[in-house]
Protein backbone atom coordinates (compact mmCIF):
# COMPACT_ATOMS: atom_id res chain seq x y z
CA UNK A 1 0.00 0.00 0.00
CA UNK A 2 2.53 2.28 1.24
CA UNK A 3 4.40 1.35 -2.05
CA UNK A 4 1.37 2.56 -4.26
CA UNK A 5 1.39 5.42 -2.32
CA UNK A 6 4.86 6.94 -2.84
CA UNK A 7 3.92 6.81 -6.42
CA UNK A 8 1.16 8.72 -6.60
CA UNK A 9 2.70 11.19 -4.21
CA UNK A 10 6.47 11.63 -5.66
CA UNK A 11 8.13 14.96 -4.37
CA UNK A 12 7.85 17.69 -6.78
CA UNK A 13 11.04 18.69 -6.10
CA UNK A 14 12.35 15.22 -7.41
CA UNK A 15 10.73 15.56 -10.46
CA UNK A 16 11.75 19.62 -11.55
CA UNK A 17 15.92 17.97 -10.50
CA UNK A 18 15.28 15.02 -13.09
CA UNK A 19 13.62 17.48 -15.40
CA UNK A 20 16.36 19.88 -15.24
CA UNK A 21 19.29 17.22 -15.46
CA UNK A 22 16.83 15.65 -18.45
CA UNK A 23 17.14 19.12 -20.74
CA UNK A 24 20.72 19.90 -19.49
CA UNK A 25 22.55 16.36 -20.69
CA UNK A 26 21.37 16.45 -24.32
CA UNK A 27 23.97 19.73 -24.63
CA UNK A 28 26.88 18.26 -23.36
CA UNK A 29 26.46 14.38 -24.60
CA UNK A 30 26.55 14.60 -27.92
CA UNK A 31 24.13 12.68 -29.62
CA UNK A 32 20.96 13.09 -31.85
CA UNK A 33 17.38 11.96 -31.45
CA UNK A 34 15.86 11.48 -35.07
CA UNK A 35 12.83 13.81 -35.48
CA UNK A 36 10.04 13.99 -38.59
CA UNK A 37 8.94 16.51 -40.76
CA UNK A 38 4.92 16.98 -39.93
CA UNK A 39 2.80 17.88 -43.46
CA UNK A 40 2.04 21.61 -42.33
CA UNK A 41 6.03 22.40 -41.88
CA UNK A 42 6.88 20.95 -45.25
CA UNK A 43 3.81 23.16 -46.76
CA UNK A 44 5.09 26.19 -45.67
CA UNK A 45 8.62 25.51 -46.97
CA UNK A 46 7.63 24.53 -49.87
CA UNK A 47 4.95 27.35 -50.58
CA UNK A 48 8.19 29.59 -49.89
CA UNK A 49 10.51 27.65 -51.94
CA UNK A 50 7.64 27.60 -54.53
CA UNK A 51 7.65 31.67 -55.07
CA UNK A 52 9.71 32.77 -57.58
CA UNK A 53 11.43 36.29 -57.39
CA UNK A 54 9.15 38.50 -58.92
CA UNK A 55 10.11 42.61 -59.25
CA UNK A 56 6.77 43.56 -57.94
CA UNK A 57 6.78 40.85 -55.38
CA UNK A 58 7.46 40.29 -51.60
CA UNK A 59 6.62 38.70 -48.46
CA UNK A 60 5.44 39.96 -45.71
CA UNK A 61 6.76 39.18 -42.17
CA UNK A 62 4.47 39.76 -38.98
CA UNK A 63 7.54 39.41 -35.97
CA UNK A 64 4.71 39.32 -32.69
CA UNK A 65 6.32 37.42 -30.48
CA UNK A 66 7.72 37.93 -27.01
CA UNK A 67 10.94 37.83 -25.27
CA UNK A 68 9.35 35.36 -22.72
CA UNK A 69 8.53 32.63 -26.23
CA UNK A 70 11.59 33.44 -27.95
CA UNK A 71 12.90 29.67 -27.92
CA UNK A 72 9.89 29.06 -29.66
CA UNK A 73 10.07 31.91 -32.33
CA UNK A 74 12.93 33.55 -32.75
CA UNK A 75 14.36 30.44 -34.36
CA UNK A 76 11.40 29.96 -36.82
CA UNK A 77 12.06 33.90 -37.70
CA UNK A 78 15.38 33.38 -38.44
CA UNK A 79 14.52 30.43 -40.67
CA UNK A 80 12.13 32.05 -42.70
CA UNK A 81 14.19 35.17 -43.04
CA UNK A 82 17.17 33.23 -44.64
CA UNK A 83 14.93 30.93 -46.60
CA UNK A 84 13.19 34.14 -48.34
CA UNK A 85 16.48 35.90 -48.66
CA UNK A 86 18.47 33.12 -49.91
CA UNK A 87 15.44 32.60 -52.12
CA UNK A 88 15.87 36.78 -53.41
CA UNK A 89 12.53 37.28 -52.11
CA UNK A 90 12.42 40.60 -51.05
CA UNK A 91 10.61 40.85 -47.02
CA UNK A 92 8.69 43.59 -45.68
CA UNK A 93 8.44 42.86 -41.70
CA UNK A 94 6.18 44.82 -39.44
CA UNK A 95 4.88 44.30 -36.21
CA UNK A 96 1.85 44.69 -34.01
CA UNK A 97 3.40 43.12 -30.01
CA UNK A 98 4.84 46.27 -28.30
CA UNK A 99 7.27 43.79 -27.20
CA UNK A 100 8.31 42.70 -30.74
CA UNK A 101 10.55 45.13 -32.45
CA UNK A 102 13.27 44.71 -30.56
CA UNK A 103 13.27 40.91 -31.37
CA UNK A 104 12.20 41.53 -34.69
CA UNK A 105 15.76 43.75 -35.58
CA UNK A 106 17.56 41.33 -33.48
CA UNK A 107 16.70 38.78 -36.39
CA UNK A 108 16.98 40.82 -39.15
CA UNK A 109 20.54 41.58 -38.21
CA UNK A 110 21.59 38.19 -37.03
CA UNK A 111 20.27 36.58 -40.53
CA UNK A 112 21.83 39.58 -42.86
CA UNK A 113 25.15 39.95 -41.20
CA UNK A 114 25.44 36.51 -41.57
CA UNK A 115 24.55 36.19 -45.57
CA UNK A 116 26.49 39.24 -45.83
CA UNK A 117 28.99 37.77 -44.60
CA UNK A 118 29.94 35.23 -47.48
CA UNK A 119 28.73 37.89 -50.23
CA UNK A 120 30.99 38.74 -52.74
CA UNK A 121 29.43 41.43 -54.45
CA UNK A 122 26.38 44.27 -53.57
CA UNK A 123 24.08 41.82 -56.10
CA UNK A 124 24.69 39.11 -53.50
CA UNK A 125 24.52 41.66 -50.47
CA UNK A 126 21.25 41.97 -48.45
CA UNK A 127 20.28 45.41 -48.34
CA UNK A 128 18.24 47.74 -46.45
CA UNK A 129 15.18 49.01 -48.57
CA UNK A 130 16.34 47.27 -51.69
CA UNK A 131 15.93 43.37 -50.49
CA UNK A 132 14.48 44.22 -47.02
CA UNK A 133 12.46 46.97 -45.14
CA UNK A 134 11.50 46.82 -41.33
CA UNK A 135 8.09 49.08 -40.79
CA UNK A 136 8.14 48.96 -37.17
CA UNK A 137 5.04 48.29 -34.62
CA UNK A 138 1.66 49.98 -35.15
CA UNK A 139 -1.39 50.50 -33.05
CA UNK A 140 -4.77 49.30 -34.04
CA UNK A 141 -4.11 46.24 -35.43
CA UNK A 142 -8.05 45.89 -37.02
CA UNK A 143 -7.62 48.85 -39.11
CA UNK A 144 -3.94 49.02 -39.84
CA UNK A 145 -4.94 45.54 -41.22
CA UNK A 146 -7.69 46.81 -43.35
CA UNK A 147 -5.99 49.73 -44.36
CA UNK A 148 -3.05 47.62 -45.64
CA UNK A 149 -5.29 46.02 -48.11
CA UNK A 150 -5.28 49.29 -50.26
CA UNK A 151 -2.34 51.22 -49.25
CA UNK A 152 0.71 49.84 -46.77
CA UNK A 153 2.24 53.13 -46.88
CA UNK A 154 -0.72 54.47 -45.51
CA UNK A 155 -0.24 52.42 -42.19
CA UNK A 156 3.18 52.71 -42.01
CA UNK A 157 4.36 56.22 -43.49
CA UNK A 158 7.87 56.27 -41.74
CA UNK A 159 9.37 52.95 -41.11
CA UNK A 160 11.33 51.63 -37.97
CA UNK A 161 14.31 54.23 -39.05
CA UNK A 162 11.74 56.99 -39.29
CA UNK A 163 12.57 56.93 -43.01
CA UNK A 164 9.78 58.01 -45.20
CA UNK A 165 8.25 54.87 -45.98
CA UNK A 166 7.41 55.74 -49.98
CA UNK A 167 10.77 56.75 -50.74
CA UNK A 168 12.33 53.31 -50.23
CA UNK A 169 13.22 51.76 -53.62
CA UNK A 170 11.35 48.16 -52.37
CA UNK A 171 8.21 49.91 -51.45
CA UNK A 172 7.87 52.18 -55.28
CA UNK A 173 6.87 48.79 -56.19
CA UNK A 174 4.88 47.15 -53.40
CA UNK A 175 1.88 49.15 -52.92
CA UNK A 176 -0.52 46.54 -50.90
CA UNK A 177 -1.70 43.01 -50.24
CA UNK A 178 -2.24 41.83 -53.89
CA UNK A 179 2.22 42.77 -54.58
CA UNK A 180 2.31 40.52 -51.27
CA UNK A 181 3.10 36.40 -52.04
CA UNK A 182 2.59 35.64 -48.56
CA UNK A 183 2.26 37.07 -45.33
CA UNK A 184 3.89 34.73 -42.59
CA UNK A 185 3.06 35.84 -38.99
CA UNK A 186 5.08 34.53 -36.41
CA UNK A 187 3.22 35.03 -32.81
CA UNK A 188 3.12 34.06 -29.56
CA UNK A 189 -0.34 35.44 -28.90
CA UNK A 190 -4.00 35.44 -31.19
CA UNK A 191 -2.56 37.94 -34.24
CA UNK A 192 -3.36 35.16 -36.87
CA UNK A 193 -6.85 35.03 -36.09
CA UNK A 194 -7.59 38.93 -36.80
CA UNK A 195 -4.65 38.07 -39.97
CA UNK A 196 -7.24 35.06 -41.25
CA UNK A 197 -10.29 37.56 -40.61
CA UNK A 198 -9.72 40.91 -42.17
CA UNK A 199 -6.60 40.01 -45.19
CA UNK A 200 -7.20 36.41 -45.88
CA UNK A 201 -11.02 36.45 -46.11
CA UNK A 202 -11.37 39.95 -47.00
CA UNK A 203 -8.29 40.27 -49.86
CA UNK A 204 -7.51 36.85 -50.28
CA UNK A 205 -4.03 37.08 -48.77
CA UNK A 206 -2.24 33.98 -48.59
CA UNK A 207 -0.95 33.09 -45.07
CA UNK A 208 1.51 30.82 -43.26
CA UNK A 209 2.32 30.77 -39.66
CA UNK A 210 4.61 30.18 -37.01
CA UNK A 211 3.09 29.91 -33.37
CA UNK A 212 3.71 28.86 -30.23
CA UNK A 213 3.01 24.86 -29.37
CA UNK A 214 -0.08 26.06 -27.02
CA UNK A 215 -1.51 27.77 -30.14
CA UNK A 216 -0.97 25.62 -32.14
CA UNK A 217 -4.18 23.37 -32.20
CA UNK A 218 -6.61 26.28 -32.66
CA UNK A 219 -5.45 26.69 -36.16
CA UNK A 220 -5.53 23.08 -37.27
CA UNK A 221 -8.76 23.58 -38.91
CA UNK A 222 -7.72 26.80 -40.70
CA UNK A 223 -4.85 24.66 -42.78
CA UNK A 224 -7.38 21.64 -43.31
CA UNK A 225 -9.75 24.73 -45.36
CA UNK A 226 -6.59 25.72 -47.31
CA UNK A 227 -6.81 29.76 -45.32
CA UNK A 228 -3.63 29.05 -44.13
CA UNK A 229 -1.18 27.78 -46.50
CA UNK A 230 1.50 25.87 -44.25
CA UNK A 231 2.16 26.20 -40.26
CA UNK A 232 5.07 25.91 -37.91
CA UNK A 233 4.15 25.00 -34.27
CA UNK A 234 6.19 25.57 -31.33
CA UNK A 235 9.90 24.47 -30.83
CA UNK A 236 9.19 21.50 -33.27
CA UNK A 237 7.91 23.48 -35.91
CA UNK A 238 11.38 25.67 -35.91
CA UNK A 239 13.46 22.46 -35.64
CA UNK A 240 11.82 20.77 -38.13
CA UNK A 241 12.05 24.14 -40.73
CA UNK A 242 15.62 24.59 -40.07
CA UNK A 243 16.33 20.74 -41.06
CA UNK A 244 14.89 21.09 -44.22
CA UNK A 245 17.57 24.41 -45.01
CA UNK A 246 19.85 21.91 -43.93
CA UNK A 247 18.41 19.46 -46.32
CA UNK A 248 17.53 21.39 -49.48
CA UNK A 249 21.34 22.87 -48.84
CA UNK A 250 20.14 26.58 -47.70
CA UNK A 251 22.05 26.45 -44.71
CA UNK A 252 25.26 24.69 -43.96
CA UNK A 253 24.24 23.60 -40.22
CA UNK A 254 21.02 23.58 -38.15
CA UNK A 255 19.63 26.40 -35.31
CA UNK A 256 19.10 26.69 -31.76
CA UNK A 257 15.33 24.92 -32.23
CA UNK A 258 17.06 21.59 -33.60
CA UNK A 259 19.41 21.75 -30.40
CA UNK A 260 16.44 22.15 -27.92
CA UNK A 261 14.84 18.89 -29.56
CA UNK A 262 17.12 16.46 -28.22
CA UNK A 263 15.84 17.83 -24.36
CA UNK A 264 12.19 18.33 -25.29
CA UNK A 265 12.47 14.68 -26.31
CA UNK A 266 13.78 13.08 -23.57
CA UNK A 267 11.60 15.54 -21.16
CA UNK A 268 8.69 14.32 -23.77
CA UNK A 269 9.58 10.37 -22.38
CA UNK A 270 9.75 11.31 -18.51
CA UNK A 271 6.43 12.67 -18.50
CA UNK A 272 4.98 9.99 -20.73
CA UNK A 273 6.58 7.86 -18.11
CA UNK A 274 5.34 9.47 -14.63
CA UNK A 275 2.17 9.67 -15.85
CA UNK A 276 1.84 5.69 -16.34
CA UNK A 277 3.68 5.73 -12.94
CA UNK A 278 0.66 8.54 -11.10
CA UNK A 279 -1.75 6.00 -13.21
CA UNK A 280 -0.26 2.72 -11.55
CA UNK A 281 -0.39 4.01 -8.86
CA UNK A 282 -4.26 5.54 -8.18
CA UNK A 283 -5.42 2.26 -9.91
CA UNK A 284 -3.95 -0.27 -7.43
CA UNK A 285 -4.77 2.27 -4.66
CA UNK A 286 -8.16 2.21 -5.24
CA UNK A 287 -8.55 -1.46 -5.77
CA UNK A 288 -7.04 -1.66 -2.41
CA UNK A 289 -9.59 1.00 -1.02
CA UNK A 290 -12.45 -1.14 -2.66
CA UNK A 291 -11.30 -4.44 -0.96
CA UNK B 1 32.01 32.93 -19.24
CA UNK B 2 30.48 36.48 -20.02
CA UNK B 3 32.26 39.73 -19.29
CA UNK B 4 28.80 41.55 -20.09
CA UNK B 5 26.75 42.90 -17.30
CA UNK B 6 23.57 42.60 -18.44
CA UNK B 7 24.05 38.89 -19.25
CA UNK B 8 24.56 38.43 -15.72
CA UNK B 9 21.91 40.70 -14.37
CA UNK B 10 19.38 37.86 -16.71
CA UNK B 11 21.10 35.08 -15.37
CA UNK B 12 20.95 36.06 -11.41
CA UNK B 13 17.14 37.32 -12.28
CA UNK B 14 16.69 33.57 -13.88
CA UNK B 15 18.33 32.14 -10.77
CA UNK B 16 15.62 34.05 -8.54
CA UNK B 17 12.68 32.88 -10.77
CA UNK B 18 13.57 29.45 -10.51
CA UNK B 19 13.94 29.24 -6.69
CA UNK B 20 10.34 29.38 -6.28
CA UNK B 21 10.39 25.57 -8.17
CA UNK B 22 12.43 25.12 -4.45
CA UNK B 23 9.95 27.19 -2.34
CA UNK B 24 8.57 30.90 -2.56
CA UNK B 25 11.17 33.05 -1.16
CA UNK B 26 12.67 37.16 -0.85
CA UNK B 27 14.51 36.28 -4.23
CA UNK B 28 12.09 35.31 -6.21
CA UNK B 29 9.77 37.78 -4.60
CA UNK B 30 12.55 40.46 -5.75
CA UNK B 31 12.53 39.32 -9.26
CA UNK B 32 8.86 38.91 -9.65
CA UNK B 33 8.21 42.66 -8.62
CA UNK B 34 11.27 43.92 -10.63
CA UNK B 35 9.89 42.37 -13.51
CA UNK B 36 6.22 43.85 -13.20
CA UNK B 37 7.84 47.46 -12.41
CA UNK B 38 10.21 47.15 -15.80
CA UNK B 39 6.93 45.81 -17.72
CA UNK B 40 4.83 48.45 -16.73
CA UNK B 41 7.61 51.05 -17.23
CA UNK B 42 8.38 49.68 -20.43
CA UNK B 43 4.71 49.81 -21.77
CA UNK B 44 3.94 53.66 -20.69
CA UNK B 45 7.09 55.03 -22.83
CA UNK B 46 6.44 52.32 -25.89
CA UNK B 47 2.66 53.56 -25.63
CA UNK B 48 3.92 57.40 -25.17
CA UNK B 49 6.73 57.24 -28.18
CA UNK B 50 4.43 55.12 -30.76
CA UNK B 51 1.14 55.67 -30.22
CA UNK B 52 -0.23 58.64 -28.18
CA UNK B 53 2.66 61.18 -29.53
CA UNK B 54 2.49 60.38 -33.34
CA UNK B 55 -1.15 59.73 -33.17
CA UNK B 56 -2.61 62.38 -30.99
CA UNK B 57 0.00 64.57 -29.67
CA UNK B 58 2.07 65.73 -32.89
CA UNK B 59 -1.54 66.11 -35.06
CA UNK B 60 -2.77 68.64 -32.25
CA UNK B 61 0.13 70.31 -32.03
CA UNK B 62 0.16 71.01 -35.65
CA UNK B 63 -3.29 72.57 -35.55
CA UNK B 64 -5.13 69.31 -36.45
CA UNK B 65 -8.12 69.65 -33.99
CA UNK B 66 -10.28 67.19 -35.66
CA UNK B 67 -8.35 64.86 -33.25
CA UNK B 68 -9.65 66.16 -30.06
CA UNK B 69 -12.83 63.89 -31.19
CA UNK B 70 -11.10 60.84 -29.90
CA UNK B 71 -9.19 62.55 -27.46
CA UNK B 72 -12.51 63.62 -26.22
CA UNK B 73 -13.91 59.77 -26.52
CA UNK B 74 -11.07 58.46 -24.88
CA UNK B 75 -10.82 61.12 -21.74
CA UNK B 76 -14.74 60.42 -21.27
CA UNK B 77 -13.36 56.15 -20.16
CA UNK B 78 -12.14 58.08 -17.15
CA UNK B 79 -15.47 59.66 -16.00
CA UNK B 80 -16.26 56.11 -14.56
CA UNK B 81 -14.06 58.15 -11.49
CA UNK B 82 -16.55 60.31 -10.98
CA UNK B 83 -19.83 59.00 -9.96
CA UNK B 84 -22.29 62.17 -11.08
CA UNK B 85 -21.64 61.81 -14.50
CA UNK B 86 -20.23 58.31 -15.06
CA UNK B 87 -23.12 57.70 -17.22
CA UNK B 88 -20.77 59.87 -19.28
CA UNK B 89 -18.82 56.41 -20.01
CA UNK B 90 -21.66 54.76 -21.98
CA UNK B 91 -20.19 57.15 -25.00
CA UNK B 92 -17.11 55.26 -25.60
CA UNK B 93 -18.03 51.87 -25.09
CA UNK B 94 -20.81 52.47 -27.19
CA UNK B 95 -18.98 53.40 -29.84
CA UNK B 96 -16.45 50.84 -29.44
CA UNK B 97 -19.05 48.39 -29.29
CA UNK B 98 -21.05 49.17 -32.42
CA UNK B 99 -17.49 49.41 -34.26
CA UNK B 100 -16.59 46.50 -32.97
CA UNK B 101 -19.54 44.49 -33.74
CA UNK B 102 -19.99 45.81 -37.35
CA UNK B 103 -16.54 45.09 -38.11
CA UNK B 104 -15.98 41.60 -36.59
CA UNK B 105 -19.37 40.02 -37.61
CA UNK B 106 -19.52 39.58 -40.86
CA UNK B 107 -15.27 38.65 -41.11
CA UNK B 108 -16.24 35.88 -38.15
CA UNK B 109 -18.68 34.72 -40.18
CA UNK B 110 -16.97 34.70 -43.47
CA UNK B 111 -13.27 33.37 -42.36
CA UNK B 112 -14.38 31.03 -39.14
CA UNK B 113 -18.17 30.00 -40.13
CA UNK B 114 -18.67 29.74 -43.77
CA UNK B 115 -15.08 28.48 -44.67
CA UNK B 116 -15.26 25.69 -41.68
CA UNK B 117 -18.33 23.92 -42.43
CA UNK B 118 -17.27 24.56 -46.03
CA UNK B 119 -14.34 22.39 -44.74
CA UNK B 120 -16.28 20.05 -43.54
CA UNK B 121 -18.32 19.17 -46.24
CA UNK B 122 -17.44 15.86 -48.00
CA UNK B 123 -18.02 15.53 -51.79
CA UNK B 124 -17.40 12.89 -54.11
CA UNK B 125 -14.38 15.30 -55.10
CA UNK B 126 -12.76 14.45 -51.22
CA UNK B 127 -12.30 10.74 -51.99
CA UNK B 128 -9.71 12.15 -55.24
CA UNK B 129 -6.95 10.71 -52.72
CA UNK B 130 -8.20 8.13 -50.92
CA UNK B 131 -6.27 8.93 -47.73
CA UNK B 132 -7.35 12.21 -47.71
CA UNK B 133 -10.72 11.20 -47.93
CA UNK B 134 -10.69 8.96 -44.51
CA UNK B 135 -9.75 12.31 -42.88
CA UNK B 136 -12.92 14.59 -44.78
CA UNK B 137 -15.09 11.69 -43.51
CA UNK B 138 -13.66 11.25 -40.08
CA UNK B 139 -13.83 15.45 -39.93
CA UNK B 140 -17.62 14.94 -41.11
CA UNK B 141 -17.93 12.38 -38.54
CA UNK B 142 -16.24 14.02 -35.63
CA UNK B 143 -18.13 17.30 -36.04
CA UNK B 144 -21.45 15.59 -36.36
CA UNK B 145 -20.65 14.02 -32.84
CA UNK B 146 -19.44 16.50 -31.22
CA UNK B 147 -22.54 19.01 -32.13
CA UNK B 148 -24.48 16.14 -30.78
CA UNK B 149 -23.02 15.94 -27.63
CA UNK B 150 -23.45 19.67 -26.89
CA UNK B 151 -27.52 18.82 -27.96
CA UNK B 152 -28.76 19.51 -24.90
CA UNK B 153 -32.77 19.84 -26.31
CA UNK B 154 -33.14 15.98 -26.12
CA UNK B 155 -32.51 13.37 -23.70
CA UNK B 156 -29.14 11.25 -25.15
CA UNK B 157 -30.71 8.01 -25.73
CA UNK B 158 -30.87 5.73 -28.69
CA UNK B 159 -28.59 7.09 -32.00
CA UNK B 160 -27.70 10.67 -29.57
CA UNK B 161 -26.18 8.49 -26.86
CA UNK B 162 -24.16 6.75 -29.77
CA UNK B 163 -23.57 9.89 -31.44
CA UNK B 164 -22.66 11.93 -27.71
CA UNK B 165 -20.36 9.35 -26.47
CA UNK B 166 -18.44 9.59 -29.49
CA UNK B 167 -18.05 12.98 -29.42
CA UNK B 168 -16.41 12.90 -26.39
CA UNK B 169 -14.03 10.67 -27.82
CA UNK B 170 -13.39 13.21 -29.89
CA UNK B 171 -13.06 16.48 -27.70
CA UNK B 172 -11.04 13.67 -25.31
CA UNK B 173 -8.77 13.72 -28.43
CA UNK B 174 -9.05 17.74 -28.64
CA UNK B 175 -7.74 18.01 -24.93
CA UNK B 176 -5.15 15.78 -25.22
CA UNK B 177 -3.64 17.19 -28.71
CA UNK B 178 -3.88 20.42 -26.45
CA UNK B 179 -2.35 19.44 -23.31
CA UNK B 180 0.37 17.48 -25.08
CA UNK B 181 1.68 21.38 -26.95
CA UNK B 182 0.96 22.93 -23.63
CA UNK B 183 3.78 20.45 -22.38
CA UNK B 184 5.77 20.81 -25.35
CA UNK B 185 5.67 24.87 -24.82
CA UNK B 186 6.33 24.65 -21.41
CA UNK B 187 8.98 22.32 -21.63
CA UNK B 188 10.97 24.60 -25.14
CA UNK B 189 10.78 27.99 -22.53
CA UNK B 190 12.86 26.10 -19.88
CA UNK B 191 15.10 24.98 -22.93
CA UNK B 192 15.56 28.66 -23.87
CA UNK B 193 16.41 29.72 -19.86
CA UNK B 194 18.85 26.67 -19.81
CA UNK B 195 20.14 27.56 -23.69
CA UNK B 196 20.88 31.26 -22.15
CA UNK B 197 22.57 29.76 -18.88
CA UNK B 198 24.82 27.58 -20.35
CA UNK B 199 25.47 29.29 -23.45
CA UNK B 200 25.98 33.05 -23.07
CA UNK B 201 26.32 33.43 -19.26
CA UNK B 202 28.28 30.13 -18.67
CA UNK B 203 29.81 29.91 -22.56
CA UNK B 204 29.88 26.08 -21.74
CA UNK B 205 27.75 25.51 -24.85
CA UNK B 206 27.95 27.01 -28.36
Amino acid sequence: MKFFQSLTRIDRRLIYLILTVLVILPFFLKFHLPQNIMPQTKRLYDFIDGLVPQENKAALVSIDYTPQTMPECHPMAISILTHCFKKRIPIIGISFDPQAPGLAIEAFNTVVIRLNACATTKNDSIIYGRDYIYLGWKSGRIAALMEMGEKISNVFPRDYYNNNTDSLPLMQRIKNYRDISIAIILAAADYPQEWLMYAQARYGLKLGTGLTAVMAPKYYPFLQTGQLSGMMSGMKGAAEYENLLLKSGHTTETGKAETGMNSQTLVHLLIIMLIIIGNIGYFFLQQKKEH
Amino acid sequence: MSTDLWTWIGAFLTLMIFSFLYKDNPFYKFAEHLFVGVANGYYIVFYWHQALKPNLYEPLKSGNFLYLIPLLLGLLYFTRFIPKISWLVRLPLGFMIGWGAGISIPANLQAFIFRQIEGTVVTPGSFSDGYEGLWSLIILIGVICTVIYFFFSTEHRGIFKFGSRLGIIFIMLGFGASFGYTVMARVSLLIGRIQFLFGPWLGLIK
